[in-house]
């Protein structure tokens, strides 16, 4: 979860209101913020939002949201966008790339320290919460003074244009160069990559004032003295631009900065005037989300929720609805169930009475039911269970059973986080032998069982295999042997009354011994195995006495 | 008064007494071929007597780890690329090449390398533009990292206390690579009083005294006249062996009653799924974070799995992309089957609840549904004290007409209550496929502290809708991971222990909390 940093008194002073840590702390939940650390010697709070409020990435944002829980202001906040004498063109060939703009225009900037900080902060969130690390929305903030508009936003050959790049070594560079060698054209060439031309802003004199979503030009360094901002949002989504540049702006505007709009002028297509900070009408029925929530408020309480969490409601001409705003800076609302989450914010959490349903017959899964009735008859049997990962190791479950394998037809997983786990277990014994290995200090005899999954291949299966549970059980002291497993699988097949069922035919297997090796056959199908373990993977577990196993699926006894 | 002790205790003081050295009570019993058991209630006859005793003393075991172990056999990483060096008669070679001729992880190369040129057996030049290294050495003796690591060959557990100076300067390096494994053992060691060595055996009678009933005596009558040994019964007896419930099943267990007892159905499903049935048809857009490969498992084998029926996965495209008859106005992009297609490890059991949902619709059913899972998850993760790349997860799912917020909260309140949690509260939060949603934390007396316990709240239509599952229908979910309550049940520091399994704690470990 992202997570800002505020101070108190900044927090304070947007709010307009004295704030207690301890209370803070308190009333942040009910606006779906957690605090997550609090520094009461600087007066500092880290506070954790939810990815999607990413309005909540400026302590303005945040503020917004405190002032109507305390009912300071309710209802949207207002904002002002004047209109500008600047226009973008937007050339076609961006289609194939990266298709769209929005801009804003910032006049008079007096921002302070902790502002300037912010609006750092807020570009660097909404690159990852609502950009997806630059890929669907990419940021670009200009000192307007330096170039001249109308502004130009093309696609090059990415051999045809050079500028001086940002942080760079003040030379000029072409943008296949600045993809290879600059810092930020390394870190995100993976945008562009497979595209045969790379988007530009240009200003009416062809300087170029960024290359996104990569790096802007020198050109254009915002400085102490920039008085007035040009911004730039590209990307691959047209909502997602417009909501990053709307929660910029709106932060701008509780800062005090004046805003204009840009004429946004798509060459064979439309033109948008942007931000645009107008609010979005909703019409929903009160009812629906008075049955949602399990309340019955009346209309003029349901306003006054929505009017607190900062949304403007009134009486619809529909009867029993109820037409809702959602301010510009709000990108999460795509259902009327969005509003109800709303209301019952609005209205508190804690408020929220709890009611009981009754009623349901409960019953286990078959399979769970049997391992249970599994696992009492191993506990009768003196063996302790033990609980093992699925992930496991090829390594472990076939080179040191002296099992063979393809990589064919073993699951494979594809980023793994390390060799130990590369796979998933197709039996439960390899990693009963690896406890042993782990305890093998321990006082003996060592008795213990494992009923757990297994996942096998399986092309016939929807997801290309399945899963089965197994019982595997190892003895492990220096009198281990065949008869004494034997028995104890006598004892759980008895227990089960499947005495006259089951038989074991001998047979060959490399992890075990020849001729103290069998595999189990319950009704005539095979259902385990069974014997003692070869000497050779009692050394590659490096076990100084016998084992003895068996290891059962118990799918087949349903 | 004369001294009585059974023939046994004669014997071992007898031995003792020839001995005249203090010795290892393990070693001791190896070498009388006696139990330990045994041996130490002898001595413990002696110490009642004031003839002898034992100490405790502290000692360290070295052995070999198992990455140790390896070396053992195929070498140091610096002796492996060295064998491919003169194997392959390289006098000079570009570093990466020699990396991908050593079959050696990324960090291991490069400390065999950096021990290579410690030894002074090549150098490392850039001198010509490329980085390479040069053979300089044309000796290449065993080294004294390398007769250290022998000495485990014959050997493998070598008390720490016997390593000379110069050993011990190799374990320091072989430890500091991740080498050597380094155990605390305590071990008694016995010995005689001054009476003890000096007392004539002569003197010491021997006590007749029996520990068993026998059937014979029984049968015969002759206990009657048996002089029976009486036992300390103050003294815990050694540890039983027993079979054991694992903790951690024994609060799955515990957990999956409480559903039955609230009228939940358990379900399961897949563990190997579908990204249709874990992402897509949780409305979970197709380019969301938690898809990546830094959060989710994917599979190489099986690299896709099947889609359902056709016109479901129309129905969850158009959802996607539009909003489909949900009422939503959809994400807005272009749905793509074949991202839907992949198969991942499931890092959620909300994958089944879907199942469980397509299923609902297949069999056109009727509501209440009312299921739960407790089941494996897997999230891309290093696994460290505090996490785990697989775990349980808890979850239960309501389907049914006009049920609510409230509802849920309700609940909620049943199910913490019936896990010992008297008061819970629930916040606002955010999961990608509930609205409303709802953070669950529950007031933990013992510690007099919230917990978070997870997350709940009630599907999205899109999630629902194209399951048929429509208003007033609804879906109450909620669900949370195990390991860390479990952490807290049985007074755990690494939540790592609940799958590897210490049989000392698994014997241990106390069910009651």
């Amino acid at each position: 979860m992202p997570t800002i940093e505020l101070k108190i008194e900044r927090l304070e002073r947007l709010v307009g209101k004295k704030l207690d840590l301890k209370e803070l702390e308190y009333d942040l939940q009910w606006i779906g913020l957690d605090l997550e650390d609090t520094n009461v010697e600087e007066q500092k709070v880290k506070v954790e939002y939810n990815p999607n409020r990413p309005d909540f990435s400026s302590p303005e944002g945040i503020a917004r949201a405190l002032k109507g829980y305390y009912e300071l202001e309710l209802g949207i906040p207002s904002y002002e966008v004047r209109p500008g004498e600047i226009t973008l063109n937007v050339d076609p060939s961006v289609k194939k790339v990266r298709p769209y703009i929005v801009c804003g225009v910032i006049r008079d900037i007096d921002l302070d320290e902790d502002e300037v900080a912010t609006l750092m902060n807020i570009q660097e969130h909404l690159h990852w919460a609502v950009g997806r690390d630059r890929r669907k929305v990419a940021i670009g903030v200009h000192d307007l003074d330096k170039i001249i508009p109308p502004y130009r936003y093309t696609a090059v050959k990415p051999d045809s244009v050079s500028f001086i790049p940002l942080h760079g070594d003040g030379y000029p560079m072409n943008l296949e160069e600045i993809l290879l060698l600059h810092d930020k054209g390394i870190e995100y060439a993976h945008i562009l990559e497979g595209k045969d031309v790379y988007p530009v802003i240009f200003d009416n004199n062809d300087e170029v004032l960024s290359f996104p979503p990569i790096i802007n030009g020198v050109l254009t360094t915002v400085t102490d003295d920039t008085e007035n901002l040009f911004l730039d949002l590209t990307g691959t989504d047209f909502k997602a631009v417009n909501l990053a540049l709307n929660i910029l702006s709106t932060t701008l505007l509780d800062m005090g900065a004046k805003i204009e709009s840009v004429k946004v002028s798509y060459q064979g297509g439309k033109e948008i005037i942007t931000p645009n900070l107008n609010p979005k009408k909703w019409e929903v029925k009160a009812g629906y989300i008075n049955d949602v929530i399990g309340l019955k408020l009346s209309l003029t309480e349901m306003i006054k929720c929505f009017q607190k969490i900062r949304m403007d409601a009134k009486k619809s001409k529909k009867n029993g609805y109820l037409d809702i705003w959602v301010p510009a800076y709000r990108g999460d609302i795509m259902h009327p169930v969005d509003f109800t989450e709303e209301c019952a914010i609005g209205y508190g959490y804690f408020n929220l009475p709890l009611t009981i349903r009754e009623g349901g017959v409960g019953a286990y899964h078959p399979i769970q039911d049997f391992s249970s009735k599994i696992r009492k008859i191993m506990i009768g049997a003196g063996y302790l269970e033990i609980l093992n990962f699925i992930l496991t190791s090829s390594e472990k479950q076939y080179d040191l059973m002296k099992q063979n394998y393809d990589k064919t037809n073993i699951v494979e997983i594809a980023n793994p986080i390390s060799k130990e786990y590369n796979t998933t277990r197709k039996k439960l014994l390899p990693q009963l032998m690896d406890t042993l290995l782990l305890n093998r200090s321990e006082e003996k005899p060592i008795r213990i069982f494992e009923v757990g999954d297994v996942i096998l291949l399986d092309p016939d299966e929807e997801t290309g295999t399945k899963r089965e549970v197994h019982l595997s059980a190892t003895s492990y002291h220096d009198e281990a042997d065949f008869t004494e497993i034997r028995s104890t699988l006598d004892f759980i097949m008895i227990s089960l009354g499947y005495e006259n069922d089951f038989e074991i035919k001998p047979n060959k297997n490399l992890s075990y011994i020849d001729g103290r090796y069998g595999e189990i056959y319950l009704k005539g199908s095979k259902v385990g195995e069974i014997g003692e373990i070869h000497p050779e993977v009692l050394l590659n577990f490096k076990l100084e006495f016998p084992v003895a196993a068996f290891e059962l699926n118990l799918q087949d006894f349903l | 008064m004369s001294i009585e002790l059974k023939k046994q205790v004669i014997d071992i003081l007898k031995i003792l007494q020839e001995k005249d050295i203090e010795i290892e009570a393990s070693k001791l019993a190896d070498e009388l071929n006696v139990d330990y058991i045994v041996l130490m209630s002898a001595i413990n006859d002696l110490i009642d007597n004031n003839l002898g005793g034992f100490r405790e003393e502290e000692m360290y075991q070295v052995s070999l780890s198992q990455e140790g172990l390896t070396y053992l056999e195929k070498g140091l990483p610096e002796r492996q690329i060295l064998q491919i060096l003169l194997k392959n008669e390289i006098k000079e070679i570009n570093l990466d090449d020699l990396r991908g001729q050593a079959k050696l992880e990324e960090n291991l190369f490069y400390v065999g390398i950096s021990n290579l040129k410690k030894n002074k057996w090549v150098a490392q030049s850039k001198a010509t533009g490329e980085n390479k290294i040069f053979l300089i050495a044309e000796e290449f003796p065993e080294t004294q990292l390398e007769k250290f690591l022998k000495k485990f060959e014959s050997n493998e557990i070598v008390d720490y206390s016997t390593l000379s100076k110069e050993e011990l300067m190799q374990f320091d390096i072989l430890n500091k690579r991740k080498l050597m494994n380094k155990v605390r053992k305590t071990q008694r060691i016995i010995y005689l009083t001054k009476k003890g060595k000096s007392i004539p055996i002569s003197e010491i009678k021997e006590l007749k005294q029996i520990s068993k009933i026998t059937s014979e005596m029984l049968s015969s009558g002759t206990w009657k006249n048996c002089n029976l040994k009486p036992f300390d019964v103050t003294k815990p007896g050694p540890l039983l062996k027993a079979g054991k419930i694992h903790p951690l099943v024994n609060l799955i267990n515990e957990i999956r009653e409480i559903f039955l007892s609230m009228g939940f159905i358990e379900i399961r499903g897949p563990i190997i799924e579908s990204a249709f049935y874990n992402f897509d048809a949780l409305f979970q857009p197709q380019d969301h974070p938690a898809r990546e490969l830094q959060d989710t498992f994917y599979l190489n084998n099986p690299k896709v799995a099947k889609l359902p029926e056709k016109d479901r996965v129309l129905a969850v495209k158009k959802t996607h992309e539009n909003g489909g008859d949900s009422g939503s106005i959809g994400w807005g992009y272009e749905w793509d089957e074949n991202i839907a297609k992949k198969t991942v490890l499931r890092p959620h059991t909300t994958a089944t609840t879907m199942r469980r949902l397509a299923q609902f619709y297949r069999n056109n059913e009727k509501v209440p549904v009312k299921v739960f899972c407790v089941d494996r998850v897997f999230r891309n993760e290093k696994l460290d004290k505090s996490h785990l790349a697989e775990f349980t997860q808890v979850e239960g799912i309501v389907i049914d007409d006009n049920v609510t917020l409230c509802d849920l909260i309700g609940l909620l309140s049943e199910f913490y209550r019936k896990m010992g949690f008297k008061k819970i509260v629930t916040r606002p939060g955010f999961f990608p496929y509930t609205e409303p949603s709802m953070e669950v934390s529950v007031y933990y007396d013992k510690l007099d502290e919230w917990l978070e316990m997870g997350g709940s709240g009630i599907f999205r239509p899109e999630v629902t809708y194209p399951w048929g599952i429509k208003e007033p229908t609804r879906v109450l979910a909620w669900g949370q991971g195990l390991e860390r309550i479990a952490m807290l049940y049985y007074d755990r520091t690494d939540i790592r222990d609940f799958y590897i399994n210490p049989i000392k704690w698994l014997r241990e470990q106390s069910y009651l909390k």
